[in-house]
């Protein structure tokens, strides 16, 4: 029995280089994350995963540089910092 | 399980990659969305912002890891009746149809179809994201957009302010459709979210689930595009859009805001409002009280 009906593209996913839009990065400071979820819940992207010690990371693959996750953050753990300078982790 | 279990271990089934704008309200929908629904899911997605923005994919490539359709405008609601007579036919109740629409192709163009589907009681859920205007061609005027609004079909002048009617209040009508379920949500209330969207699947498999979701948009609002979750958020707290679920005929408010905060607080980072003098500010506070004295009434007969 076929599985779908409806048809899935033969070349495979579509995928932008939204990386490239950044202008800002958001950079996290491990020390005063409380690890209450907000950035992962609110981003838009899901460039926010948690990982199996419920610690949370950044994802700068495809990240848009839009700032929710600075601007949610309850203790302002995370900064946004201009592309190009300060520490990439 | 948390929502936050649920959101960090399910799959995210859009591509990573999406043209959608900095701090798109619709894209975090949209990935919430499917990322609960999971792999075993269709969905119906008509023109758009999402729609436009890749997800419905370009030539031969897609923009999701499941099947997805592009209806027309007008007809989203209808065409996933369809694919769903299709599906309880091959006796598979256990897949997910799903509409996610925007509020011109759900209050305005798709309003028969969506209407007719939730008379039939089809087994479906339907998702608006309703950013308050036609934001993928240029922020026309929509029936939700709200009263005062400045938007590209409804420009300020020496005559005109804005949008000169209330917005049309669709998840109230939706309701009186006699739906399975119900709900208002707001991304930035991300739990009672979660807690929706898997009681609106949950009621997809025996009668029309209707999901009505505010998403703050950066570019057509033109504010900036870390502000939509506080948005949302504001939203919410000055009864703007207030979150309540109706399930089986039940009313209930989920979110309750015994002390609201005035319009004008939400109102205040947005170019759009940004001409509304203080007659016109008290009109719409004016409208969203008594949307919200009728709310009130209808939560408190039945509970």
């Amino acid at each position: 029995m076929r599985k779908y009906i409806s048809p899935i593209g033969k070349e495979g996913l579509y995928v932008l280089d939204t990386a490239s839009w950044r202008t800002y990065r958001p950079v996290m400071d491990k020390e005063a994350c409380i690890e209450c979820g907000a950035c992962m819940s609110f981003c838009p992207v899901n460039s926010i995963y948690r990982d199996q010690e419920k610690k949370y990371y950044i994802s700068y693959d495809y990240c848009k540089g839009c700032g929710i996750c600075a601007n949610e953050c309850p203790k302002d753990a995370i900064t946004m910092m201009l592309e190009g300078e300060g520490e990439n982790e | 399980m948390s929502y936050l279990d649920v959101l960090s271990e399910s799959k995210d089934l859009v591509t990573p990659g999406m043209s959608a704008c900095q701090g798109c309200g619709g894209e975090l929908i949209l990935r919430k969305v499917l990322q609960i629904s999971g792999e075993n899911t269709i969905i119906g997605i008509p023109p758009g912002c999402m729609a436009g923005a890749g997800v419905v994919g370009w030539n031969f490539s897609n923009g999701l890891k499941i099947p997805v359709h592009i209806p027309l405008l007008d007809n989203t609601a209808s065409l996933l009746s369809g694919v769903t007579a299709m599906y309880q036919k091959m006796g598979r109740e256990d897949v997910n149809i799903i509409g996610l629409a925007g509020d011109g192709a759900t209050a305005d163009c798709g309003f028969q179809s969506l209407s007719a589907a939730a008379e039939r009681g089809e087994h479906m859920l339907y998702v608006c994201y309703d950013n308050e205007g036609y934001m993928n061609t240029g922020f026309q005027r929509s029936s939700t957009t709200f009263k005062g609004s400045q938007t590209s079909t409804t420009p300020v002048g020496k005559v005109k302010k804005g949008k000169k009617e209330n917005r049309k209040n669709i998840p109230m009508i939706m309701a009186m459709h006699g739906a399975a379920y119900v709900a208002t949500a707001s991304p930035g209330h991300m739990k009672d979210m979660v807690e929706k969207i898997e009681k609106g699947i949950a009621a997809s498999k025996h009668g029309f689930a209707y999901l009505h979701i505010i998403s703050p948009c950066p570019t057509g609002w033109v504010s900036k595009p870390e502000c939509g979750i506080d948005l949302a958020k504001k939203a919410v707290k000055s009864n703007y859009f207030p979150l309540f679920e109706v399930e089986e005929g039940v009313w209930r408010r989920t979110v309750p805001n015994p002390k609201p905060i005035p319009v004008t607080d939400f109102i205040a980072g947005l170019r759009k409002f940004k001409h509304l003098g203080e007659d016109e500010l008290a009109e719409i506070q004016e409208y969203v009280d008594k949307n919200n004295e009728l709310l009130e009434k209808l939560t408190r007969e039945v509970s």
